[in-house]
């Protein structure tokens, strides 16, 4: 056991130095949210220190504000032992603090050596001192995996790791005392990953601090010196990589969350179901979209909800995307109701009776200056016109008046804005706008996303009773215990891939508890394998 | 409410200030001189004025799904030509028409073509069509006096009069009305407001983005090939250069009037409104006596003026929105809080002592 | 596998590669020039197409700079008729030829200053900002004008500087000037931090922001740039065509582009050279020139002017197109 402070850390007794940088109790809100409460951590130099935590943890608000790209609004930040007050990430970087971001920061069309000095140009004279660029580069290069031949080429038709690797290098050649990494294996093959870890081995011994989210338990070990945990926009624990085995760290990640309680009263009040074999609504096999879906073979019954587990960026949206006829497979045979199908686009899907509810209601979903009536009706526009072509603006009303009533949108009519309300009803009408269409098969993706408790609640209410009159629906989200207690079953996406399927709360009977269920998913998530689990048990 | 958040309010209503400022500018010229409101200045006015009318209630469409249409003026001068083309040659006068209208859509097949299906950016394209379409009529009207059609019922297409009113005028209202109508009141213009306030969200939701596109410009063309036809009746000769400029005039008066150039708001009323504001400008100031050179300059700077005026009451109104939301969240956290407080301490007892699984 | 995506790798290569496609089209478009009209082929002729060709050029080079910092500047041809409007104006009304030619470039270099200043202070997007811009220098120029052409300052060195008379052979002033251009401008974008902020803020607007770099400046600069380039076609055009008509430079925004994108610029940004510049102008001008050669009516040049930019903008896509697909594609090799 650990004391209960911030100052956990110097129990961990890994340097005794004083920190580079330090956060104290950083808080950070937006609009109806908390991203970040009361959160505390030092980065020392020649220490690696990794940041864990399930999506939407708070791990990239974090990053945010260590980095200058947004401000805290409670608690400080130190660097130094100075209190600073970033306004852009280039006074983060001219005080040693850099960071590699997971999305593509870098100009595609500049080589590495433009790249690596962009912002940053290195003059003789009016004119740009190419030479002493290259100069510092190469002697960067050969000891992070660049030949000198790479040098030369765009970023942009660069393998991941050779991006990162200019990312490092960008961070090294203005002498970065700390750097932040987002995420840096994604997309990388393994014998890439290892060539990273040696990379971010070299840079520790170069007395470089660094900061390393991540979702890989497996990689911690054996390289990360310090472990923080953050769960639910808060810290969780401060830990040493030696006191703690993957199992452990899943279960310091899941924890016990409130969202679980909630989410069964809904689930005790529901009708059992019957075990009769339901008919197939879709059917996938072997379906492939370069670069993010390979071999993908799943079904999904009438009456079951199929949970789909997976980090962002495993191919969950993808997917979602492939079915709805957004993205073109490039092989792979779809089957909707037993019947072979080419989903060309969202409007045929529709009329095959699959509609989607998106993810990032904002920028994917909601028709912000138009009414909730309109929100609703746009995809039926058939059912509220006369011959398809003459809008009935008094069916539309009353079709839009009869699901704010049963999906309880609160709202002051029909006719308010949809930007205007809060995300939960946002996403009700959203819900309608699926409904509407009579689907046989509906796609939540990360259906709460943003939204309050009591909210969720309801959200999920309306999935087990699309689901109970007949429809089948796809759920895909990132919270696990939102997805152990909706699915009946979940299927868990790595890196393109299916990776396992596991039996849901909804259904089960095997008296497991939704912890357990929850730790298992999240080890498959992170690519923890079973005979490290194994390997563990046994002593 | 202070004066100023008041105000800001009022200006914030689309079309309000253009219509204000008609009025203003009507008044303005009425006290400045004593013809301005004479019938005959009057008829001459909107007759000057139809094609802009015409043309801006095609671009808003346009402007609404998301694009732009800068080929307009140059299909109009072509359209009129091939009429007038026709008609020399002794086609019958349906036969003109047709022929006028076949060239405004041709344009628009072949902006809607590398626009919706090509997916290429909608300025670069129809600046090329527009040159294509300028230098065709250039073609056309070199070595060939394009002029001198004594039909009269071509005449009577803008200078006859229905129940007193300039037939021309008449068509342009029908035009207005009927396209008004599409608008605001049809399935295909609902899409088009969807498509242009969120191009993504329209997509997934299933409206098909590509073809809806397409129709547009291929409306914007058909349109600006009915303008062609009118032109050429009412000028009974075409030039080259012919029609030159008007897709300013359509895009300022489209944009007076509010027709957001980031698509999703507008309507061809508005539209309407801002071109009759740009023609009584443009008669008012040679009214009092300004050179009417002076027109061209007025329409490239209201179109700065109201673009960058729309921006600035937008951002206000989304202050404002936000605003309103936070609160509104705020309300609905403190109502969902009630439910469940009863875990509040257990989360707050997780973060202040370091669960270890040991 | 290999064997079966080599040559299509190797063909998005070339096509990666925008300049290597843009001479290809060059060399097709000389030889087969040469083959139809033995008359191309003369210095005479080469000296005709090269002379032509420095508008276009001029033109282009700050339509390049422009395209790679993520913009477009549709106002060039106007700029160009009324910085020559008010530059041949100072002439006539007595100012020394030097004063009227630095007002020239003045004018231009200010009214690209204004696109810049309504882009990034006013909010304003590009193609609006220039477009109106377009239509207010061209009703400057009418009014100011009263669309009578400006004649009367052809002092005798302004012959020379137009290159109306050629006392070096073909050889002429405005080549000259137009090769300093080239130069400056290619040393600015391949070897000054301006030139390097620009491509990156094509390339990747997100990644400039988070470097630090100051993109405002950096668009404001690459306009007054094209506004500059506008005013020199402009200075040279009023010397060749000896009068200042309202109608100076209209249409040539489409030129500028067209030859711009020919070599190797593109609407996104971060992509294009001086030399792709000099490689577009040129096919715009051997392409006008055949036209001339051919007997067909010079009224028929706007409309391949038009035809050519749509061609240039479909290629641009479909290669752009064909490149994504690839890259996706190429993951299987990867992984495989």
């Amino acid at each position: 056991m650990f004391p209960s402070n911030v100052t956990a850390a110097t129990q961990v007794g890994l340097a005794a130095e004083a920190p580079i940088v330090e956060a104290r109790r950083l808080g950070k809100r937006y609009p109806g949210v908390i991203a970040l409460d009361d959160v505390s951590l030092s980065l020392r130099a020649g220490e690696i220190h990794a940041l864990l935590g399930e999506n939407g943890a708070g791990k990239s608000t974090l990053i945010g504000l260590l980095s200058g790209l947004s401000n805290p609004d409670s608690g400080e930040l130190l660097v130094d032992n100075k209190t600073r007050n970033f306004t852009s990430p280039r006074q983060a970087q001219d005080l040693g603090i850099s960071t590699i971001y997971q999305e593509q920061t870098l100009a595609p069309h500049l080589t590495v050596i433009e790249n690596v000095y962009f912002g940053r140009e290195l003059k003789r004279g009016p004119f740009l001192d190419e030479r002493a660029m290259r100069r510092r580069v190469e002697s960067l290069c050969e000891e992070f995996g660049l030949s000198k031949t790479d040098l030369d080429l765009p970023t942009g038709s660069l393998g991941a790791l050779k991006q990162h690797v200019v990312q490092i290098l960008k961070a090294l050649a203005f002498d970065a005392r700390v750097v932040i990494l987002d995420e840096p294996t994604s997309g990388l093959e393994d014998s890439e990953r290892q060539m990273l870890f040696d990379h971010m081995r070299r840079m520790r011994e170069r007395g470089v601090a660094l900061l390393w989210v991540t979702h890989r338990l497996d990689e911690l070990f054996g390289l990360a010196d310090v472990i923080t945990v953050l769960r639910d926009s808060r810290w969780v624990a401060h830990v040493a990589p030696t006191d703690q085995t993957p199992d452990s760290l899943v279960r310091l990640m899941v924890g016990r969350s409130r969202n679980l309680a909630e989410s069964s009263t809904v689930h005790d009040g529901r009708e059992g179901l019957s075990d009769t074999e339901q008919a197939e609504v879709l059917k996938l096999t072997e379906v492939t979209r370069l670069p993010l879906l390979r071999d993908i073979s799943l079904t999904v019954r009438q009456g079951e909800i199929l949970g789909i587990a997976g980090i962002a960026g495993a191919g969950r949206t993808e997917l979602a995307r492939v079915i709805l006829g957004a993205d073109r497979t490039d092989s792979g045979e779809v089957f909707v109701r037993g019947r072979r199908v080419l989903i060309r686009n969202p409007r045929q899907a529709t009329k095959l009776g699959i509609s989607l509810v998106p993810e990032e209601r904002k920028t994917q979903a909601i028709l912000g200056s138009m009414s909730i009536a309109q929100n609703i009706s746009i995809s039926s526009l058939d059912d509220v016109s006369t011959g398809t072509i003459v809008l009935n603006n008094r069916k539309e009303k009353n079709a839009a008046n009869r699901f704010v009533t049963e999906l309880r949108i609160r709202c002051s009519g029909v006719t308010q804005k949809i930007g205007t309300l809060s995300g939960g009803n946002q996403q009700k009408v959203i819900i309608a706008r699926a409904l509407f269409n009579k689907p046989s098969l509906l796609i939540f993706d990360e259906p709460t996303q943003g939204i309050d408790v009591a909210a969720k609640t309801e959200i999920y209410r309306l999935i087990y009773d699309f689901v109970d009159k007949g429809g089948a629906a796809i759920v895909i989200s990132s919270e696990l215990p939102e997805l152990v207690n909706l699915s009946d079953r979940i299927v868990v996406m790595r890196e393109g891939r299916l990776v396992g399927e596991l039996t849901g709360q909804r259904r089960n009977t095997t008296g497991g508890t939704d912890n357990e269920l929850a730790e298992k998913i999240m080890a498959m998530v992170a690519g923890v394998t079973e005979q490290s689990r194994v390997a563990e048990e046994t002593p | 409410m202070s004066v100023r958040t008041r105000l800001t309010q009022t200006l914030a209503i689309d079309g309000l200030p253009v219509a204000a400022a008609l009025a203003l500018a009507v008044v303005f010229f009425s006290l400045a001189s004593p013809f301005f409101l004479t019938q005959e200045n009057i008829s001459n006015l909107l007759t000057q004025s139809l094609f802009v009318i015409i043309l801006a209630a095609g671009m808003t469409f346009v402007l609404i799904v998301g694009g732009f249409d800068l080929s307009v003026g140059a299909a109009t001068g072509l359209s009129a030509a091939t009429t007038m083309l026709v008609l020399m040659n002794g086609g019958a006068l349906p036969l003109g028409i047709l022929a006028g209208i076949a060239t405004g859509m041709a344009f628009g097949i072949i902006n809607g073509f590398f626009i919706a299906v090509m997916e290429i950016n909608a300025f670069i394209v129809t600046l090329a069509t527009l040159s294509i379409g300028a230098g065709a009529l250039q073609v056309l009207t070199t070595g060939t006096q394009l002029t001198g059609v004594s039909l009269p019922a071509f005449a009577w297409l803008t200078k006859g009069s229905i129940l007193g009113i300039p037939t021309g005028v008449v068509i342009t209202l029908v035009i207005v009305a009927a396209l008004e109508w599409v608008l605001l009141f049809t399935t295909f213009g609902r899409t088009i407001f969807a498509v242009g306030t969120n191009p993504r969200a329209a997509f997934l939701a299933g409206t098909p983005v590509r073809r809806l596109t397409f129709s547009v410009y291929l409306l914007s063309g058909t349109i600006a090939g009915l303008a062609g036809v009118l032109l050429a009746s009412h000028l009974n000769s075409v030039q080259p250069g012919l029609g030159q400029g008007y897709e300013l005039s359509a895009i300022a008066a489209a944009v007076l009037g509010g027709v957001s150039l980031a698509g999703g708001r507008g309507s061809v009323w508005r539209a309407v409104i801002g071109a009759l504001f740009l023609a009584t400008m443009a008669q008012g100031l040679q009214l009092i006596g300004v050179d009417p050179l002076w027109f061209s300059i007025v329409t490239g700077a209201s179109i700065v003026i109201a673009v960058a005026f729309d921006r600035a009451v937008q951002q206000w109104v989304i202050k404002q929105l936000a605003a309103a939301t936070t609160k509104r969240q705020i309300f609905d956290d403190s109502d969902a809080s009630a439910s469940v407080s009863a875990d509040a301490p257990t989360t707050s007892a997780t973060r202040s002592s370091v669960r270890n699984t040991k | 596998m290999i064997a079966i995506t080599a040559p299509s790798q190797r063909f998005s290569r070339l096509l990666a590669n925008p300049s290597a496609g843009a001479i290809l089209l060059l060399v097709i478009l000389i030889v087969a020039m040469s083959v139809a009209f033995p008359n191309f082929f003369t210095g005479i002729n080469a000296g005709n197409v090269s002379n032509q060709m420095v508008f276009v050029l001029l033109l282009a080079l700050g339509m390049t700079v422009v395209l790679i910092t993520g913009g477009i500047d549709l106002s060039v041809g106007s700029v160009m008729g009324l910085s020559a409007g008010i530059g041949a104006y100072t002439i006539t009304s007595g100012a020394p030829l030097v004063v009227g030619l630095l007002t020239t470039m003045a004018v231009g270099a200010f009214l690209g200053l204004i696109n810049g200043i309504m882009i990034t202070k006013l909010g304003l997007p590009d193609f609006i900002a220039t477009l109106a811009m377009l239509g207010v220098a061209r009703g400057a120029l009418f009014l100011w004008t009263g669309g009578v052409p400006i004649i009367g300052y052809m002092l005798p060195e302004y012959y020379v500087i137009s290159g109306l008379s050629q006392p070096f052979g073909f050889i002429t002033v405005p080549i000259l000037i137009a090769i300093v251009a080239v130069v400056v401008v290619a040393v600015v974008l391949k070897f000054t931090s301006y030139g390097r902020h620009a491509y990156g803020l094509g390339s990747s607007p997100h990644a400039a922001v988070l470097s630090g770099v100051p993109v405002a400046r950096i668009k404001v600069i690459a306009y007054m740039i094209s506004g500059l380039m506008a005013g020199v076609a402009g200075m040279i055009m009023a010397g060749r065509n000896t009068t200042v008509a309202p109608t100076m430079g209209l249409g040539y925004e489409v030129a500028a582009i067209a030859a711009a994108i020919i070599g190797g610029a593109a609407l996104g940004g971060g992509r294009g050279s001086a030399f792709g510049a000099v490689i577009g102008a040129l096919v715009l001008s051997i392409t006008a020139n055949a036209i001339n050669i051919a007997g067909v009516s010079s009224s028929w040049q706007q409309v391949v002017t038009g035809g050519v930019l749509l061609l240039a903008v479909v290629f641009d896509r479909v290669s752009s197109l064909i490149r994504a697909r690839s890259a996706r594609l190429a993951t299987r090799l990867a992984h495989a």
